[in-house]
């Protein structure tokens, strides 16, 4: 039987189908559409409709994420974030030993991961200025696409504020001292990097392995490479919970 | 009757011979309600932060429980009991070494028994009389551990506390053997557990008692507690001797010799996964290391402090580790 797992992000949803231990398809929805269109009120419980997201009820349903336990999804089994996240980590790296940082739109995870199973773990609270919601802030304050942003590590501005807000206009003071663009970018990544490390710092180790929208960013795996032996990228950051629900689902 | 202290345990079967009331100072600290203040007096009377919260306990239920005799291990327990020995001194507490020598063989081992059956006068005719006398307690204490991990009867919690009562038999053997005797028939009634997981509990007696409990909900059970198993000497009857079941007493030694004996449980007790329990400041902590190699089952780490129940942080670790470990259990069956 196919399997079906779905991350309800807080922005984005997730929506991963696999078949004999295979992605066939993956899609993202955003979560407003994804609510509006393809979930119905029944008994006054949200149940999703998935026939007409497009796939035959003949599915095993596995769901995570934000919405996980608002939404009473009656076909679908639910696993916590955490346990999605490792999920998909094991299947997409085939390893049983690493460190997960899965930096999400507005939240980070650090989980160990020893002999495939999680054995600690560690979370932001209260701030979201180490998430990518700061990234996508300063892209605008910056007027530079994301993927371009967080391509520069070299010769970092000093931005010294822990705060997000405050980031911001000491951001606005650089501009206006003259700085480069390449110097403020890389200062932006390595605010964002040094903003990381409290919640890193527990966790050293050989192999980290990066999840979530911002791993795709190549300024931070680089700054990551010098606590780390190695720095694991996943293929389908973004997807990896989604991922982590068929797999966890194609087990049972 | 003459009251005497202990660090940790001892050979209780010649401080018993000598007619003394033994008084475990580990478990009067733990379960007394003034706990904290145990170790708060530790700590106004000096104890630097970073000494691990047994040790101060200790030094604290000593003096407030008027003990004025004391026997220490110097070697093989804590590196830290030297220098507590020594504060005590100042106290005006007599003191008394005892050593788990390292070279771990029997001659050493008899040499330390002997100096100690000298230092309370007792001879080793009586020593072997009271270690008969107690082989019926010991047998009840290994009742208690077969209802928890072959009736699956008994709670992780009662079969800690039932092992770790062994080291002193609560001062008064007679009274726990009754006890323990109460216990076992009041569990034999009992309808066995029903958890998916068994784990195992390894490393020093928690600060934490609360942890037996919490992963009890999690369709766990612990079906085997290393360290207070050992302390009631479960291999006792088949010794031949006080100087043999001292020697195969797995603690104080090195730590290759107790990962034979967990090993072996592991198998016995086809255990699922290990909480091993660590102490803030404590040197064992570093051997966490090698217990992960060497074991073939998943290790979970808890590291407890001061506090005696696991806060937020811990409590959410360990459900993802057996909600995991839950699943891992589901395939394998
Ligand atoms: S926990 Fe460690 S440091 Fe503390 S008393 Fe025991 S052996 Fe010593």
């Amino acid at each position: 039987m196919k399997i079906l797992g779905i991350d309800l992000g807080s922005r984005e949803v997730k929506i991963v189908l696999m078949d004999k231990n295979s992605i066939i398809h993956k899609q993202k929805i955003s979560t407003m559409t994804f609510y509006k269109n393809y979930c119905l009120y029944k008994n006054g419980k949200l149940e999703v409709d998935i026939k007409n997201l497009g796939f035959s009820e003949d599915v095993v349903a596995v769901s995570t994420g934000y919405g996980r336990n608002n939404t009473d999804i009656s076909k679908f089994r639910q696993i916590t974030e955490i346990k999605a996240h490792v999920y998909g980590a094991i299947y997409q790296t085939d390893l049983k030993e690493f460190i997960l940082l899965d930096v999400g739109g507005q939240d980070v995870k650090v989980i160990k991961v020893e002999k495939g199973l999680i054995t600690d773990l560690e979370m932001n609270d209260k701030c979201a200025a180490s998430c990518g919601r700061y990234l996508e802030n300063m892209s605008m304050v910056l007027e530079i696409p994301l993927e371009k942003l967080t391509e520069y590590f070299e010769a970092p501005v000093e931005l010294n504020s822990t705060c997000s807000v405050f980031s911001e206009s000491e951001l606005i003071g650089k501009i206006a001292e003259g700085v480069s663009m390449e110097r403020l970018c890389a200062g932006v990544n390595y605010s964002l990097y040094r903003k990381l490390r409290p919640l890193l710092f527990k966790f050293k180790g050989k192999r980290l392995v990066m999840s979530g929208g911002v791993a795709k960013s190549k300024s931070l795996a680089y700054y990551l490479t010098k606590d780390f032996d190695e720095v694991i990228m996943l293929k389908e950051p973004q997807f990896n919970g989604a991922i982590g629900c068929c797999s966890y689902g194609s087990l049972f | 009757m003459r009251k005497i202290g202990i660090t940790t345990t001892v050979p209780v079967e010649i401080l018993l011979a000598a007619n003394c009331k033994v008084i475990d100072l580990n478990n009067v600290f733990i379960s007394g309600d003034s706990y904290s203040e145990d170790i708060e007096r530790a700590e106004r009377d000096g104890f630097p932060k970073s000494s691990c919260a047994w040790i101060k306990g200790i030094y604290g239920a000593c003096l407030r429980c008027g003990i004025s005799e004391i026997v220490g291990v110097q070697e093989g327990d804590c590196s830290n009991t030297g220098a507590l020995l020594e504060v005590l001194k100042t106290r005006g507490i007599k003191v008394y070494h005892f050593s788990y020598p390292a070279s771990h063989n029997v001659s050493d081992i008899t040499i330390e028994m002997n100096k100690f059956m000298k230092a309370f006068n007792v001879s080793l005719e009586q020593t072997e009389a009271v270690r008969t006398s107690l082989s019926t307690i010991r047998k009840y204490a290994k009742a208690i551990d077969e209802l928890t991990y072959i009736d699956n009867k008994a709670t992780g919690f009662e079969n800690h506390i039932s092992q770790v009562t062994l080291s002193d038999f609560d001062g008064n053997p007679q009274k726990c053997g009754q006890l323990l005797e109460a216990k076992i028939s009041e569990i034999s009634k009992r309808q066995p557990r029903k958890q998916l997981l068994r784990l195992g509990y390894i490393g020093v007696p928690p600060m934490i008692c609360d942890v037996f409990e919490y992963a009890e909900r999690f369709n766990a059970c612990f079906v085997y507690n290393e360290v207070q198993r050992e302390f009631s000497f479960p291999r006792a009857a088949q010794a031949k001797d006080i100087y043999e079941q001292y020697y195969d007493y797995t603690y104080p030694y090195d730590l290759n010799f107790r990962l034979l004996e967990i090993k072996k449980q592991i198998r016995q007790r086809r255990l699922d996964g290990i909480i091993h329990y660590t102490q803030s400041f404590c040197h064992r902590a570093i051997q966490d290391i090698v217990i992960k190699q060497e074991l073939d089952i998943p290790v979970f780490t808890i590291e407890g402090d001061k506090s005696n129940c696991l806060d937020s942080r811990t409590k959410l670790r360990l459900e993802a580790f057996l909600d995991m470990l839950v699943d891992l259990r589901g395939l394998k069956q």
